[in-house]
């Protein structure tokens, strides 16, 4: 982890005192906020040898139902750990996380597992979809894990395809798709399990511009039908398209304004 | 990384979701099987499909427990049919007879084989003093053997077993003569040269003539003519040796033609096994005196045995040959386990991407190990329906070969898959532990 050098080293004792006084003070605090996610002063601290790096450094935002949000922020800002907490990929070090009205800041493994399968829909740089398997099987997938039954989970994937206009590609491998289709059957493999939020890390990163713009308007679209999306980017005319842009520098929040 | 210690994370109960925007209403009808049912079949399915895309690993991989299962597949189905042989071959003659002769029927060392030679022949006279004495005893036979060539008209065969027995044999024996008849004790006393012949001869001599033909033409042994009065039932072969090639003719005769100076077996029955130990003892205590021996002589000066021994002697083969099978089996499926175990390493290692993904949309560590114990045990499930047929293969050649029944065991089948299928978790479980307990950012990042 090369983000964030340490600029100053944060007091020991504090730590420990808000730890000590989250755990207590936790029972009263349980009623969820209303906020779809509700971050309250995020640290997140990586030990290379002796030295600490604190990738992020006291983080407090609130996403509402229905937003479109931007993270926006150089290489090294510590965006990709803010975004790896947001997706429940990893956990803080100190500070409260609340999705969709539930605490996933100390939750474990598996239970991270559930909430990435349940609430969290992922829209990759690279896709990353499982290249042995069909556009269908791959959309699919989500549901695999949510337990659902064959037919029901084909059911629902083929609709999750044709919301994103891949009905004839259903059956077509990553490797016979564009990288526009492939970012669409990703799109549509985040969104089938329905999702509290579509989170997106520069999802147009590895696509020309055209392309890029095509899934900059179906971004649009899935938000004009309703649904959160969180975008990281480093783009700032990808960020633009949102409505609301959080600036990451230093592990910190530098700005956080609506543009529209 | 610094994680939190709180244990119980703080989670609230959850009101009706909100209205979901991608698509209608989330049909939330869950299945009435459990979701393990579901993400254990798709685990099956991706092991299938992984194991397609690499055939030829996936063989190699295999061989090992396939060398394993087979060998004692093949090894179990061959013994059970020799048991069965052997099981129908001693029964006839049960466990109501004794021999006693001048050498044990079966010799292991040179040593043995010197000191039995210096023992005094078993004589006719051997044979009256037990008939007579022994009243344990309720028949006693006289078997005499010798090698010859035999003839019938211009054909020959040789090393045929040339049996000179008394008639009762016939009874002790409890020989079926299949056409024809035994000859009568007139005949047996007056020396007469008459024949009863084994099934191989018919068919080395006769060229499988109808039977009741035979009885009544004329065989040569030795350039005597007999008179072929009865034709045995066929016995079959055990061990690969047959043992319908004998011609058998009354002891006197044999005596006339070759001899009183080679010893003699003499058979003793009892009515029922449980008066074996007494007759045994008897029949020993007359031939030790005939020997001269006293009670501090520790050698008989002759052998008395049963037919156990030959039980006992392929008791005692058949369990050397499974000890060394199961030895074999085990080193070859502890080094197919090993194979197993290092090629999902390779794949775990290959697939580490597609684990980060399968992780991102929400499986859990049980489902990726899961995943790739499944896979594991695929493989050596595989192998193992593979080694059974292999093994059943091998068996039932040698089968054809040497003659026995062949008998499938299901359950052998079963234990073998279930065995592999073992090896399987075992070598599996490390690899799998590995996948599973990947970072998903990290494996995300992979390649």
């Amino acid at each position: 982890m090369t983000e964030a050098p340490p600029v100053e080293t944060p007091p020991a004792e504090s730590v420990t005192s808000e730890r000590a006084e989250a755990s207590t003070a936790r029972p009263r605090s349980s009623a969820p906020p209303s906020a779809l996610i509700s971050m309250r002063d995020i640290w997140k601290t990586y030990q290379m040898g002796a030295e600490q790096l604190h990738a992020l450094r006291g983080v407090s935002f609130d996403v509402q139902r229905g937003e479109y949000l931007a993270i926006i922020g150089p290489s090294g800002s510590g965006k990709s750990t803010l975004m790896n907490l947001i997706g429940c990929l990893d956990t803080p070090s100190k500070g409260d996380y609340w999705i969709n009205g539930k605490m996933v800041a100390q939750m474990d493994d598996d239970e991270l597992a559930r909430i990435r399968n349940k609430e969290i829909g992922f829209v990759f740089q690279t896709f990353n979809l499982l290249a042995r398997a069909t556009a269908l099987h791959n959309v699919e997938l989500p549901l695999v894990y949510a337990g659902i039954p064959a037919a029901e989970r084909r059911q629902q994937a083929e609709r999750a395809l044709q919301n994103v206009e891949l009905s004839d590609r259903m059956t077509h491998r990553p490797n016979e798709l564009s990288g526009g289709q492939r970012q669409r059957v990703a799109i549509a493999r985040a969104l089938v399990n329905h999702p509290s939020i579509l989170l997106a890390d520069e999802p147009t990163g590895a696509l020309d511009t055209k392309t890029s713009y095509e899934i900059m308007g179906l971004f649009q679209q899935l938000h004009d039908a309703g649904n959160t999306i969180i975008l990281v980017t480093h783009e700032h005319d990808i960020a633009a398209r949102a409505h609301r842009v959080i600036s990451i520098r230093d592990g910190q929040i530098e700005k956080d304004e609506r543009i529209k | 990384m610094a994680t939190e210690l709180l244990t119980e994370p703080a989670r609230t109960e959850q009101g009706p979701p909100p209205p979901r925007p991608f698509g209608e209403s989330r049909p939330r009808r869950r299945s009435r099987l459990p979701p393990f049912f579901h993400t254990t079949w798709e685990s099956f399915r991706i092991a299938l499909s992984s194991l397609r895309a690499n055939k030829l690993r996936t063989a190699l991989t295999l061989v090992g427990v396939v060398v394993g299962v087979a060998a004692v597949i093949a090894v179990v189905t061959i013994i059970k049919g020799l048991d069965q042989t052997v099981a129908s071959t001693f029964s006839s003659q049960g466990s109501t007879v004794f021999t006693i002769s001048k050498r044990p029927q079966v010799i292991t060392s040179r040593e043995d084989f010197l000191r039995f030679n210096k023992r005094k022949d078993v004589k006719e006279e051997d044979a009256d003093a037990i008939a007579r004495l022994c009243n344990r005893c309720w028949r006693t036979g006289i078997a005499a053997n010798a090698q010859a060539t035999v003839k019938a008209g211009d054909k020959s065969s040789e090393n045929v077993r040339v049996r000179g027995v008394t008639l009762s044999m016939y009874a002790i024996e409890d020989t079926d003569i299949e056409a024809g008849r035994a000859w009568t004790d007139a005949e047996e006393a007056a020396g007469r040269d008459v024949a009863v012949i084994g099934a191989d001869v018919v068919d080395n001599l006769f060229d499988g003539a109808p039977l009741d033909r035979i009885v009544g033409r004329d065989i040569r042994v030795e350039g005597r003519t007999y008179e072929v009065v009865g034709v045995a039932e066929r016995l079959g072969s055990i061990f690969g040796f047959s043992r319908d090639n004998f011609v058998q003719i009354p002891y006197p005769t044999f005596k006339k033609v070759f001899g009183t100076h080679s010893s003699l077996i003499v058979f003793i029955q009892v009515p029922h096994d449980s008066e074996m130990a007494a007759a045994q003892d008897q029949a020993r205590a007359i031939m030790r005196n005939r020997r001269g021996k006293t009670f501090r002589d520790e050698e008989d000066g002759f052998s008395l045995e049963t037919q156990d021994v030959f039980i006992d002697l392929y008791k005692s083969a058949t369990s050397n040959i499974y000890i060394v099978t199961v030895g074999v089996a085990a080193i070859s499926l502890v080094v197919g386990g090993i194979v197993v175990m290092n090629i999902m390493l390779v794949s775990v290692t290959e697939r580490t991407r597609e684990i980060g993904i399968r992780k991102a949309v929400g499986a859990s560590r049980r489902d990726v190990l899961m995943q790739f114990l499944i896979e594991a045990v695929v493989i050596t499930a595989i192998g193992g329906a593979l080694g059974v047929g292999v093994g059943f293969a091998l068996a039932f050649g040698l089968a054809l070969a040497m003659g026995f029944p062949l008998l499938f065991s299901v359950g052998s089948a079963v234990l073998g898959v279930t065995v592999s299928s073992g090896v399987g978790i075992v070598s599996g479980l490390w690899p799998a532990w590995k996948a599973s307990s990947l970072n998903p950012i990290e494996a995300l990042r992979a390649e």
